[in-house]
This record gives structure tokens, sequence and C-alpha cells, in this order.
């Protein structure tokens, strides 16, 4: 994967559609964990939630600078 | 709260001790824990903005604050409607540049078109989406004019604005709600549970004769901001982690605005007939009234769930003194102990779903409801244009006075002044909210300009920084958690931040300091100036407004389209009533004046009459072409006609025709039978308390103030003409 887009000329570094793509993906992940009941049985749900996040974009960010 | 387990008596210090603190924490302890999530988030953002090398981290640090809301739900909430306002200004902005590059006429006429546009669609509504809209708004604003000699620079602003705002908004959600977040589901399970015992309470009440006419019509006020606030709660608490009860929530909303709705036609019903000294109708009542208020005694979910088989037989035993011979009055009695009989099983039908809706949120049971409809509110369009109208002036005048002065500066002065004319067009007094804002400004200048030159300037390095500007912030924050300092807390906040917040090349020009305080305390004050000057009357819940919006209404109740069995439209009927008395509840403030009571009463009366229309509408619909439906069909465009112009002729109209068609249906009732005939009699009753309900619209004095509060809109009393429709 290329480190850098260039959209119309202006170069945008990959990680913030990486970024984006990881906001979408926790709020999928987050939406059924969440109508499944998972929250409840988590001591910090909220936590949990900027966890899930943080190894979503980890791991993407991870495949793109492998 | 729980009650105290007995102390044990050799640690009699230490349980005292243990129940200080304990009130200490349900106070203040939150509002400390919010001094802390806040200065967490902001000097957070601050160390990320410096970090990531972005060129605005006064805009990330001031998002911080914008954002410093008392729940996690709420930051959630608001950060996203931010996020999206800012990205939709900034597009703006650009295209506005692209269009009129360098030329200010037509560059400042198509900002402030654009700004009218997003200000009036802030006031369409009232919830954290028209915060989208505001600031979609004053973005464009903020991003045009200082790039106005240097239309190249405009990208460069456009981004540095969108992460600056994207940087605050991620820190703050992220600190918000994980940092000893408090929670708004939690809130909202709260709310409901009050709400309840309130309303069992209330009804209780007023059953028993406790409660005034008086008292009850402002908890009927009380109730419809209840329900507003209800489901602003219930948005907020979408964005949290856990399970999120919208469905329910809007099935308890509904739930218990059928219910209201029945029990003031009842108390209404009870109330008339009480006055009618010879009818033996009251006395026969008070048994049902009884058993209703008995059901409501806490603890009595066991007599609730036999409440309607009870009801029917304590009807029956009444129905059976009533006298027998075949008179006008003893006909009429009859109809009038029906009516109430027949309301007060379906009060009890109301109560037990309000009851099971509550029971299943109560002991998070899941439970199927079918499709439940939402609460939706709806601002009245004079308004929505005023406060358009007010934004794009308010902007054109600060430009001309940037024009006129030639004072660079000025140019904050123009962006605060459309900042806060469209943050305020919101809200129910704009003038007390700029005031407070304008006090945080004023009280907070000499600590900015102190802390700055004198402890800021010495600080060597961030956390020295810190140590240097946390005194102020904290101060802020703490006054943002006192309901009704918060203005000056969020005034002090913002300005406070922009100013400290160091640069990332800090150079310290107090000359230049002044000068941009002074233009942004001037753009705030020209702000208060134009919302007392422009159209002064047109804020969100003015009483004549949302006095006339109650009677296009029940209007609208008269001639909307009318599909299925009425409940889509009575939905959207008892939500729009609701709506126009939270906005003038919010307006009214503690304690309304009698002329915002005498709204409030013509609003109910409006909501029971509107309700039994479009009841007679669903049974119209469903009887077959005769006489019946003919009269009935001549029913309703009477009351259209009054309603859409209330005079003492087409009110007197109204009257001869419901009057009119009592003999028929009741000529069409004898020769029915089965399912045709309970349809009559349901017709009968409609019509019945629509002709009582039509009686209290008798003349009534003009309240003076109304006229003078309100020039620009025709008076409006029961007989008076509220704007065409």
């Amino acid at each position: 994967m290329p480190r850098e887009l260039s959209i119309f000329g202006l170069l945008i570094p990959t990680l913030l559609p990486l970024f984006f793509a990881s906001m979408l993906l926790q709020g999928v992940l987050d939406r059924l964990l969440g109508a499944a009941g998972v929250y409840r049985h988590i001591w910090h749900p909220a936590l949990a939630r900027l966890a899930l996040f943080a190894c979503i974009f980890g791991g993407l960010t991870a495949a793109l600078y492998h | 709260m729980t009650p105290e387990p007995a102390a044990p008596s050799a640690l009699p210090c230490l349980h005292w001790l243990r129940r200080e603190l304990r009130g200490w924490a349900d106070a203040d302890g939150e509002r400390v824990l919010f001094v802390v999530r806040t200065l967490a988030a902001a000097y957070a953002a601050l160390w990320l903005a410096f970090r990531l090398g972005l060129d605005s981290p006064a805009t990330a640090m001031t998002t911080t604050f914008v954002l410093a809301l008392p729940s996690s739900g709420q930051v959630l909430e608001k950060a996203l409607y931010r996020l999206l306002g800012t990205i939709v200004g900034c597009a703006a902005a650009l295209a506005l540049t692209a269009l009129f590059p360098q030329q200010a006429p037509p560059l400042f006429a198509g900002l402030a078109l654009w700004i009218a546009l997003c200000t009036a669609g802030a006031s369409m509504h009232r919830n954290q989406q028209s915060y989208s809209f505001v600031l979609a708004g004053y973005t464009a604003c903020m991003i045009v004019v200082p790039a106005l000699d240097a239309p190249a620079g405009v990208f460069a602003l456009a981004v540095t604005r969108t992460t600056g705002v994207g940087l605050g908004v991620l820190v703050a959600a992220a600190v918000h709600d994980v940092l000893l977040p408090r929670r708004q589901g939690l809130q909202v399970m709260r709310t409901v549970q009050a709400r309840h015992d309130r309303f069992l309470g209330f009804c209780r009440e007023v059953l028993e004769h406790r409660l005034p006419p008086a008292e009850a019509e402002l908890n009927h006020l009380r109730f419809a901001a209840d329900i507003a606030a209800l489901e602003s709660g219930r948005a907020a608490a979408f964005f949290e982690a856990g399970p999120a009860h919208t469905r329910q929530l809007h099935a308890f909303n509904g739930a218990f605005m059928t219910a209201l709705t029945t029990f003031h036609t009842l108390h209404r019903l009870l109330h008339r007939q009480r006055h009618e000294t010879a009818s033996p109708v009251p006395a026969l009542i008070e048994p049902l009234e009884a058993l209703v208020a008995q059901a409501l005694a806490p603890g009595a979910d066991a007599s609730l769930a036999g409440l309607p088989a009870a009801l029917e037989q304590a009807a029956g035993a009444g129905r059976a003194e009533l006298p027998a011979d075949d008179g006008a009055d003893a006909r009429r009695w009859r109809i009038d102990f029906d009516t109430a009989a027949k309301l007060a099983a379906r009060f009890a039908h109301d109560l037990a779903a309000f009851n099971g809706i509550h029971d299943s949120l109560a002991h998070r049971k899941c439970m199927q409801v079918s499709e439940p409809l939402a609460y939706a509110p709806k601002t009245p369009p004079g308004i929505v244009a005023a406060s358009g109208l007010r934004a794009a002036c308010a902007m054109l005048a600060a430009a001309t006075l940037w024009y006129w002065l030639a004072w660079p500066a000025m140019a904050n002065a123009l962006v605060m002044t459309t900042i806060f004319c469209a943050l305020a067009s919101g809200s129910p007094r704009p003038t007390a909210m700029v005031r407070q804002v304008l006090t945080g400004f004023v009280i907070g200048a000499p600590l900015i300009y102190a802390t700055e030159f004198l402890l800021v300037a010495r600080a060597d390095g961030y956390p020295m920084m810190m140590l240097a500007t946390a005194p102020l912030l904290a101060f802020a924050a703490w006054l943002m958690t006192d309901p009704k300092r918060a203005g000056v807390g969020i005034g002090m906040a913002m300005f406070s931040s922009q100013f400290l917040a160091p640069a990332n090349v800090m150079h310290y020009d107090a000359g230049a300091v002044i000068n941009n305080m002074l233009s942004q305390l001037g753009g705030v004050l020209l702000a208060f100036v134009i919302f007392h000057v422009v159209l002064p009357g047109h804020t969100m819940g003015n009483r004549a407004h949302v006095a006339a919006a109650l009677w296009r209404e029940a209007l609208a109740a008269c001639t909307a389209r009318l599909r299925g069995r009425g409940e889509r439209l009575r939905h959207r009927f008892d939500n729009r009533v609701r709506d126009l008395l939270a906005q003038l509840n919010a307006a009214a403030g503690s304690a309304p004046s009698p002329e915002t009571r005498a709204v409030v009463r013509q609003g109910l009366t409006l909501l029971e009459l509107g309700h039994a229309i479009i009841e007679l509408r669903t049974l119209l619909r469903a009887t077959s072409p005769g006489p019946v439906a003919g009269v009935l069909d001549g029913t309703l465009r009477a009351l259209a006609a009054w309603l859409a112009a209330p005079r003492e002729d087409t009110r007197t109209a109204a009257i001869y025709a419901v009057q009119a068609a009592g003999p028929t249906v009741r000529a069409g009732l004898d020769k029915a039978a089965g399912d045709d005939a309970a349809r009559l009699r349901l017709a009968l009753t409609g019509l019945h308390s629509i002709h009582t309900s039509l009686l209290d619209q008798a003349p009534q004095p003009l309240p003076a103030a109304t006229a003078v509060a309100a020039p620009a809109v025709p008076p409006v009393n029961p007989n008076g003409t509220p704007d065409a429709p």
C-alpha cells in the first residue's frame, strides 16, 4: 500500500483514510456488540470501546507499514 | 436516595463522615470530576496539536471547551455534530470564495444568505442537529473573512480549521467517554422513573380534588418540557456503549402523551360537570374516580390490573341510579355519565399500557414494541424566518461597521457577532444568554491579561504553561457546572482558551492582545444589541407565535390526510402541541405569567378538541353514506371553518352544527345494531365533548399585555384571529 495518496494533486497520508475506515469498522462492531449485550458484562464499556478502536486502527497501520 | 442503615453505636463519627462524604460526592464531587475531565481534554488536545504541528492549537483547545458537557453521551453526540457542521461550513466557504474571488460585496451577500439559511435551519430543530446547522453557517464566516484579501490561502485556512476541530473533537470524545465518565443512559433511566412517579402522583392528586385547575395547567406545561427533555436525553444516550432503549423510550413517550391527553379530557369533563348543580352525574362518577385514585397509589400494581373490570362494574351501578324518564335533562345526564365512564375506562387502558412500558424499561426486559413513532419537534415558521433574517442582518451590520471604522481587528468582531447571533437564535431567551457570555468575557479579560503576561510569559515548557493557565481555566469550567452561571463559564472558557493557548511561535504583544480583546467584546456586544433591535418578539417560544401555531395544528387535525385508523395523525398532532407547549415553558421560565397560562389553557382545550375531531373523522370514514354521515361531515366542516377563522359567528355556526348533529345521530342509533351502534355511540360522546369544549371558548376579556407584547402579530385570544394559516 502506498504511504501517501494523491487526490487531485494533493498528497494525503494513507493513514487518514485508514483512520476513517477504522472508525466505520468500529462503529459497526460497536452496534453489533451492543445488540449482543456484550457491554453489559464489561467493567468499563467506554474504555473497551476505545481499546477496540485502537486495536483496529493499530492493526490497519501495521498492515500499511509492514 | 436509599435509606441509611442504622449507625453502629461504636462508630457514630465514622458514620457521620461517610454520610457527609457521600453528600459531597453527589453534589460537588460531580462538579470536580467535570472540571478534571474538561481540563484533561483541553491540555491533551493542546499537547497533541503541538506534537502534530497543527497550525492552530487554540482551535483544538476551544473545541474541547465547547464540547464539555455533563455526560459522555451528550459529548459524543455534540462531537459528531460539530465535526459534520465544520466540514459542511468549510466546503461552503471554499465554494463562496471560488464564486466571488476578491469581490467583497457579492461575497458578503452570499455569505449572509448562507448564514441566514443555516440559522433558519438550526431553529427548525431543537436538539444537537441544530448545532450542526449553526456551525455550518458561522464556520463559513470564520474562513471567508480572513481570506478576503488573500483568496489563495482559503484552502489552507479551511484545512487548518478542520484539523483543529477534528483533533479537539477526538480528544474530547475520548476523554469524556473514558475518564471517570458520567453515563447518559443512567440519567435517562432516572428521568423515566421520576416521570412515572410524578405522573401517577399528579393524577391521584387531581382525582382526589387536591389540585386547583391552575396548578394542573402548570403541571401540563412541565410535562410537555419533560417529554422534550427525555427525547433529547435519549438521542444523546444512543451514542454511548451499552443497550440503547430507543424504541422503548419512543414508546414510553408516546404512551405517556396518550395517557396525559385522556386524563386531561377526563379531568376537564368532570370539572365542567361539577359546575352543573342540578346534575346527579358528579356524585355518581365519584366512586369511579376513587377507584382510579386507589389504583394509582404507590405499590398498588395489583389493583391496576383489575381496574378495567372494577370500573365497568361501578359504571353499571352508577348508570342504574340515573333517572330513567325521557326528559331532555335526563337524556343529557345519561350522555354525560356515559362519556365520563368511557373516558375513565380508556384512561385505565392507557395507564396499563404506560405502566407496562415503564416496567419493561425499569427491569431491563426486552419488550417487543410495535413500530413506535418518534417525537419530532417543529418550530413556528415566523420564528424560523426571523432567526435567519436576524443572523444575516447581524453579519451585514458588523461588515458595514468594519468597513466604516477601517479597524483591522474588527474582523474578529464580525466573526464573534455572527457566532453569537447564530448560537443564541435557538435559545428561548437569547438576550439573557448573550448577556451571560458577555459577562464571562468582561470578567475574563483582565484575568486573561494578567495570566498571559505575568504567568505564561515566564512559564518554561509545557508543564509550567499548564500550571500557569490551570487556575483560570478550572475556574471557568467550575462556573460551567452551575446551571445559573453556565453561560458565564462558557464565555470565559472560550475567550481564555483563544488567548492563552500558546502559538507555535510565541510572541507577546500587549497591544495586539488588547486590540483583539476589545474587538471580540465589541462583536458580542453587537450581537446583544441586534437581539434587542431586530424582531425582538420573534424568539423561540414567543407566546403569540405559539398561540397561533396551536390553532394551526388544531386546523391540521381537521384537514390533514387521514390514513388507517388515524394513529399517525393523532401522534403527530399530540407531538406538535406538546412541543409547542415545551417551547412556551422554556421561554416562560419558572413562573409563567397569566397571559402564558391563558395560552396554555387554550392549547390544552385545542388538544382535547383536536383529538375528538380526529376520532370523529375516523368514525366518519367507517360509517356508510347516509343522513348520519352527512351531518357528521357538516359538523367537521363547520369546526374547520371555525378553527381557520376563530370568530364569534363561526363559533356559533360550529355549535349549531354540533347541536344539529345530535338528534340525527341518536335517531340513527335507535335503528342501528352491533358494530354500527357502538360506533354511533362513540360519535355521540365525541360530539358531546366537542360541544362542551366549544362552549368553554366563550368570550373572555382579552389580556392587554398580549396585544402590547407582540404588535407584529394580531393578538390571539379565544375569539381573536391568529395568523391566517
